[in-house]
């Protein structure tokens, strides 16, 4: 069979940037092949995806040398419409893809362009939303559907033009996990048709159902192969910014033998090797905090009707939280946890029930009282930046508050020092990478010294190392003593950092305890559709308290110490 | 959160072909341009409100209430200190309110609504993309169509953005209810360069979208919605040009709904 794609010797600086984004690109794929392409933010793998339909070079313009090859014909020189009939591409970002006023015409879009007469569109239409499970659905509004749903729809209405290569440049980041395997599900049916399919994504759990991994990192691809040959190699997914199979790290400090990839395969491999017995998890794990101390922020009894909609978003929430708490907010899209977050810095006022910060009602304070006691950074960084220097953007909240310059620029430096962009003062913030936009405006917020810190979805969208750096920072911030409350769908985001977990599920809490105890509980979890992560499902069934690697490492050492003793 | 306009109901005015509703609109738009006594202008602002009940498109015009008042009350106070009327109100250096000035403004206060209503009656029952086809049938170009109907697609999709930034410097203590014109103006930037920002950011990736799903201006493309003129369209459009023709008479033939004769 002869390849789909054929890349040779690709480069591709953009117009005006210095540096390549594409370097000496080599690659060929098969025909119905599925390819991961993973590497950190800024790798290249926009780049790429770009340069296989054509909107590199023709749309965004710059330094093109090299040859990209689709089904033998040369990408250059074509039109992005000419090409899209053989290559698809579905982007992260599922609000721009959708701009119809329904779903059948949404799906109806890319077959009209191709000037197909109405029968053929028609069948198209039915024959691709029953694909991807939204024929039920044909009649409503693309902006009324779920994230997951929304990302289906995209895809469906690229696959009704039929492209022989489907191209997915991280579909899934900014869905909850329900909405991520929907969208991966697809991708498997697809295969299984025999499509050729690329897909970027930042998960290595997922790249293990390819048949080859690309992995690329300053734009270069560094490695190329087999996903579970690839995938074992800790140090170098490290240097491309993608977080290690936590399977395999636990057995290689183990000193075990094998290489489980997922947790199936190491409860498999402990069971053989009796390398350790299961038990009963022990005692509960009590909240530390649980001291007499007053509750800082208060909830009693909130119901929450958004206007005009009339949709009961909150229905009796109760709920109070102490300070130095470190709290994970954990649901589905549209369980509520946002109008829940929003309320606790009065953005929301509540309709029925009561907010109380420090034992006063958050309706008598006054907006700069609240923004002082409870930041609240929002989950787009892009949202709120607009000044020429990052010292101005940071000192911004001061300035209103109409703090003194001196002061305001000893805090400025503070804030900076604590995100880790200490010397940044004088940079102009649009021109820095998201993560470290995501710190400034985490710094903005924590230069009026907040207590408490509300951040949604803190680490969507970064990759590994900028994660880990932002909640490395959030637990330094935490370890000084301010309160953070995190939105998040990243459930070992959550399991590694937070102490304590509410689990929110229609608009009411499903379970509000230690972390550990909310993750042990894996039936209640899966109604609110969401899973454990790997290392907490080998956790549950051994019977272990780790939530962490190094945790249960420390756990099991301890305890064959021991037994040796 | 839902901001877009139209509304999926299943109306006689729903039904019409776009061309009948986009000439229709401008008719409407006409027959209020006609007038300037308030008295004819509200029978218009009646009329306008039994179409809107029938096309169920109530919903928004109630959504855009404030909207309506204050175009309404704006024009009403500012149009008679620049028209001059024979019976005067009163007089305070210079300034003049007369009673026929009063009614003018009045008129123009109701007209303005007019307009707006009728849009948003037209928004409310017309897809963009029946829009579009619409606007292909007038022998406008795709390119501009698109784009014009994309433009009107976008308004919902940039004031849900606005929303989320206002709530965002909110949150980072900019007060907005407070301030002199100038302290309020000011602060209008901390919302606008992420508004501008994210408005860039979003019609590029939209228009790598388009251009991925196999968009081009120049080739022939089929409509899946395709309309043609009915019975009913052509009946329609006839009672509205009689209806046209009419106030023509009324307006110019017997003088009458008019408060200055030779003002529109």
């Amino acid at each position: 069979m002869g390849a789909a794609v054929s890349i040779q010797s690709l480069t591709f600086t953009y117009h005006g940037m210095n540096r390549p984004a594409l370097r000496n690109i080599e690659g060929e794929i098969e025909e119905g092949k599925l390819i991961a392409i993973m590497g950190h933010g800024g790798a290249g793998k926009s780049t790429l995806c770009y340069c296989l339909n054509g909107i590199v070079p023709k749309f965004f313009r710059g330094n093109y040398e090299g040859l990209v090859l689709i089904y033998g014909e040369e990408v250059k020189g074509k039109k992005v419409s000419e090409m899209s009939r053989l290559v698809g591409l579905v982007l992260q970002d599922f609000e721009a893809q959708l701009f119809s006023t329904n779903v059948e015409l949404e799906m109806a879009f890319g077959p009209e362009n191709l000037g197909l007469p109405r029968s053929e569109i028609e069948d198209r239409i039915h024959r691709y939303l029953t694909l991807v499970g939204l024929e039920n659905l044909r009649e409503r509004q693309p902006s009324s559907l779920s994230g997951g749903q929304k990302q289906r729809l995209a895809i469906g209405s690229v696959l009704a033009i039929e492209p022989k290569i489907l191209v997915m440049d991280e579909p899934t980041t900014d869905l909850d996990p329900q909405g991520r395997e929907e969208v991966l599900s697809i991708g498997e049916h697809l295969r299984g048709e025999g499509r050729t399919l690329i897909l970027v994504d930042h998960n290595p759990e997922y790249a293990l159902r390819a048949d080859q991994l690309w992995l690329m990192r300053e734009g270069e691809v560094v490695a190329k192969g087999l996903p579970k040959e690839i995938l074992i190699e800790t140090t170098t997914l490290e240097s491309c910014g993608i977080r290690p199979l936590p399977t395999l790290e636990l057995f290689q400090k183990m000193k075990w033998q094998g290489m489980p990839l997922d947790a199936q395969s190491a409860m498999a491999l402990i069971e053989k090797h009796h390398l350790i017995e299961r038990r009963k998890l022990r005692s509960k794990v009590l909240l530390q905090e649980d001291s007499g101390m007053a509750p800082f922020i208060r909830v009693e009894g909130l119901r929450y009707v958004y206007p005009f909609f009339h949709i009961e978003a909150l229905r009796g929430i109760d709920l109070s939280i102490r300070e130095g708490e470190f709290i994970a907010l954990l649901g589905q899209n549209g369980s509520g946890k946002t109008t829940l977050a929003k309320h606790l810095n009065g953005l929301l006022k509540p309709t029925l029930g009561k907010v109380f910060i420090k034992g006063k009602s958050t309706l008598e304070y006054t907006r700069h009282e609240l923004a002082s006691l409870v930041g609240y950074v929002f989950q787009n960084p892009d949202h709120q930046i607009f000044c020429k220097t990052v010292k101005e953007e940071v000192g911004f909240g001061l300035k209103l508050l109409g703090e003194d310059p001196k002061r305001i620029n000893d805090r400025v430096a503070e804030a900076l020092d604590t995100v880790g962009l200490g010397g940044y003062e004088e940079k102009n913030p649009f021109t820095l990478t998201k993560g470290e936009r995501q710190r400034i405006a985490v710094a903005s917020v924590l230069a009026t010294r907040p207590q408490v810190i509300i951040l949604d979805e803190p680490t969507t969208g970064l990759d590994y190392h900028s994660q880990r750096n932002m909640m490395e920072m959030l637990k330094h911030l935490n370890r000084k003593g301010h309160t953070i409350i995190i939105i998040t769908h990243s459930m070992w985001v959550a399991c590694e950092y937070a102490r304590r977990v509410i689990l929110l599920k229609e608009g009411s809490i499903a379970a509000d305890g230690p972390t550990r105890e909310v993750f042990a509980d894996e039936n209640l979890l899966s109604q609110t559709s969401l899973r454990p992560p790997p290392l907490v499902q080998l956790s549950n069934w051994l019977g272990t308290k780790a939530l962490t690697v190094e945790e249960m490492v420390q756990e099991l050492r301890e305890e064959s110490e021991c037994l040796n003793l | 959160m839902n901001l877009f306009l139209y509304l999926d109901k299943n109306t006689l005015v729903h039904r019409l072909d776009p061309l009948t509703k986009i000439l229709g609109t401008l008719i409407l738009f006409l027959y209020s341009l006609c007038f300037n006594h308030p008295l004819y202008l509200c029978v218009m602002s009646l009329m306008i409100l039994v179409l809107a009940f029938f096309s169920r498109a109530m919903v928004n015009l109630y959504r855009f209430r404030f909207v309506l008042l204050l175009l309404f009350l704006f024009s009403t106070l500012i149009w008679p200190f620049f028209i001059k009327g024979s019976r005067l109100v009163f007089s305070w250096k210079g300034l003049e309110v007369s009673q026929e000035s009063f009614l003018y403004g009045l008129a123009m206060g109701l007209r303005l609504s007019n307009f707006v209503a009728t849009g948003l009656i037209f928004l409310s029952t017309t897809r963009h993309e029946e829009l579009i086809h619409g606007l292909i049938r007038m022998k406008t170009p795709y390119p501009i169509a698109f784009a014009l109907s994309t433009a009107l697609r976008l308004i919902p999709t940039f004031v849900g953005a606005g929303a989320t930034i206002i709530r965002a410097q909110i949150s980072r203590g900019l007060n907005l209810e407070s301030g002199s014109i100038f302290g309020r103006f000011r602060k209008f930037i901390p919302q606008a360069v992420p508004l501008l920002i994210y408005a860039i950011r979003y019609t590029n990736l939209l228009a790598i979208a388009l251009e991925s799903k196999g968009f081009s201006p120049e080739a022939k493309r089929t409509f899946y919605y395709e309309s043609h003129m009915k019975r009913i369209d052509y009946f329609i459009l006839l009672i509205l040009i009689g209806g046209l023709l009419l106030i023509l008479y009324l307006r110019i033939g017997l003088s009458l709904g008019a408060i200055f004769p030779n003002r529109v």
